[in-house]
């Protein structure tokens, strides 16, 4: 049974993805690749300038997932790309790097470098819930969407895919960067949000705000994932509350050619996407199903 | 690639962590000890049939400052123990807390020491005596023996020389201005006591520097050793990946904070840590 996909230009060996900020670390990414099993990795998300993040707590969980508002921390795009990209590299499938800027041009700085520096596609972040001015303001506005993506699709031979968070112009942006020349859209990333402690009677997290990731966002993702697939035609990556081969399975029905998996790492282990490669594998096997392309967008009823 | 003694996290396994393992709880405090000018150990109430193993780790949040990791240095069927070392901020904070205050814990996490075995050489250096001295309590418990190392900048520095002598073991101790002991490093005392001893492990907690040389020490002569790590943390439990030893992609959080000597070898233990923008500086 084949599980490999093509994401535009890009080919993965299975659909399952690290999603950008967990792992974080040239190394792990590898070892998400050579021992989790991932079809495809994703950085943190880097920046021009280098970033401390904010102080702790950054990280809290709920009852059913995580809230985080880790503030973009990063060594800085020039050093996460010398030092952590090469070993990325190593774990031998795509890597795709995870850029956040406040402005078109540092964007542009940073994802030349990224495509020298040997990344297999850059991932627009715009739609960090928890810094200001580096994300969700800018996914929510489609004509920044455009220009930003426009900008990049101009000078870039690696694909650009553009991770867009729930707003309520979402749609209007991923036509947007589809009419950029983006060549995959990435739905979600986390929901702003937060955590109130009422022993301490205070919030949780030092930047007070953060994104809520995990299962309690997966339906939201999943509906986002299928009204997507309806207006786009380049493929959708769905990202938010993947926990096991059904919560991926659903959003491949919904739509995605892809999963990114994020927060479930911290509760089921790097072996995750195994796992999930080795439930679908199963689910289709026992369905009679030929590859897994053939149950992309299937929820819709009728073929694209 | 793993250590045998990995941490909880993991697909599907008894004990699996669930997110809310990922929330703050209140632990009341029960009682304050001040163990030296530095340092301070709180007893904390805690959940009933909660016992961490020796050389696991709480993320510990006083309201209003940072949150931090800290060993737990003992625990008992209704407290646990952690020993705060006053090294900045935060931790000045923390000894500012008297008994009836409240800390707030995430945790247990980590792997822990494994203590299978005998006979036990134990290497602390400064306020790394507080896994140690956990981890000397379980082994005399288990009728295990053990020689006890402990090192410090001088004599108010040592840490639970007391508590030790009631297990029955007696510590060598280390200063490096001589006012107790031996004047010099606690690895002057490695090296005396290794060749003679028949160890059959060697754990180590203390500055990265003095683990890496009690490391090579103890591989060299092809004996088993485990260091208890520490590092800048985010998370805690193995999502944002600050706390990697590199190139083997190891996190200090979930895989550790306690590494097989062998495998912290083939790491930048001991050279190279991150800082909390994930910049690598060396040590």
């Amino acid at each position: 049974m084949k599980l490999g996909i093509r994401l535009g230009r890009m080919r993965m060996k299975n659909p399952t993805m690290l999603a950008s900020g967990i792992l974080c670390n040239g190394s792990l990414l590898k070892r998400a690749a050579v021992e989790g099993g991932a079809g495809a990795v994703v950085t943190k998300s880097l920046t021009r300038e280098v970033r401390e993040g904010y102080p702790t707590p950054v990280v809290v969980g709920v009852d059913c997932g995580v809230i985080n508002a880790v503030g973009l921390a990063n060594q800085g795009f020039a050093s996460y790309l010398s030092e952590d990209l090469p070993l990325a590299k190593e774990g031998r499938v795509p890597v795709i790097v995870s850029v956040a800027a406040g402005r078109v041009e540092e964007f542009e700085e940073i994802c030349v470098r990224a495509e020298e520096a040997g990344a297999d596609a850059v991932e627009l972040n715009l739609s960090c819930p928890h810094v200001e001015g580096h994300g969700m303001e800018v996914g929510a506005d489609p004509a920044a969407v455009s220009r930003i993506v426009k900008d990049l699709a101009g000078v870039m031979k690696i694909p650009v895919h553009v991770k867009l968070g729930l707003s309520d112009r979402m749609i209007e942006s991923a036509v947007a960067a589809e009419a950029a020349g983006a060549e995959a859209v990435v739905a979600i990333n986390t929901i702003r949000a937060m955590a109130i402690d009422v022993d301490a009677r205070r919030p949780v997290l030092t930047n007070v705000y953060g994104g809520l990731s995990g299962p309690a966002i997966h339906p939201i993702a999943l509906r986002c994932v299928f009204e997507l697939y309806r207006e786009l035609s380049i493929p959708v990556i769905g990202c938010g509350g993947v926990s096991d081969w059904r919560t991926a399975l659903d959003f491949l029905m919904a739509g995605a050619s892809a999963v990114q998996v994020g927060s479930a790492l911290a509760v089921r282990g790097i072996g995750i996407f195994r796992e999930i490669e080795e439930g679908i594998r199963r689910y289709l096997v026992k369905n009679k199903f030929s590859s897994v392309k053939e149950v992309i967008g299937i929820a819709h009823g009728v073929k694209r | 690639m793993l250590p045998e003694n990995s941490g909880r996290q993991g697909g599907g396994v008894e004990g699996a962590l669930s997110y809310s393992d990922f929330r703050f709880r209140p632990a009341r405090i029960k009682k304050v000890v001040a163990e030296s000018p530095k340092v301070k150990s709180f007893y904390l109430e805690v959940r009933e049939g909660e016992l961490p193993r020796p050389g696991q780790f709480y993320m510990v949040w006083l309201p209003g400052h940072e949150e931090v990791p800290m060993s737990a240095s003992d625990a008992g069927a209704d407290f646990i123990r952690i020993t705060v070392s006053r090294e900045g901020e935060t931790t000045a904070q923390f000894h500012r807390l008297r008994r009836g205050d409240s800390l707030f814990l995430r945790g247990p996490f980590g792997n822990g020491f494994s203590l299978e075995g005998k006979s036990f050489l134990l290497v602390s250096g400064g306020y790394g005596a507080a896994p140690l001295i956990f981890a000397a309590k379980e082994i005399s418990r288990a009728g295990g023996r053990c020689t006890y190392l402990s090192g410090a900048k001088n004599r108010s520095e040592l840490l639970f020389l007391g508590e030790l002598r009631r297990l029955g073991v007696e510590p060598l101790v280390a200063t490096e201005d001589g006012s107790a002991g031996h004047r010099g490093l606690v690895t002057d005392l490695v090296d005396a006591v290794l060749p003679r001893g028949k160890y059959q492990r060697v754990l180590t907690c203390g500055p990265e520097l003095m683990m890496y040389e009690v490391v090579k020490r103890a591989v060299g002569r092809g004996i088993k050793v485990q260091a208890s790590l520490e590092r800048y943390m985010k998370c805690g439990f193995g999502l944002c990946g600050s706390c990697v030893l590199d190139p083997v992609g190891l996190r200090v959080c979930c895989d550790g904070p306690v590494f097989d000597g062998e495998l912290l070898l083939k790491t930048d233990f001991g050279k190279r840590r991150r800082e909390a923008s994930g910049a690598g500086v060396s040590l």
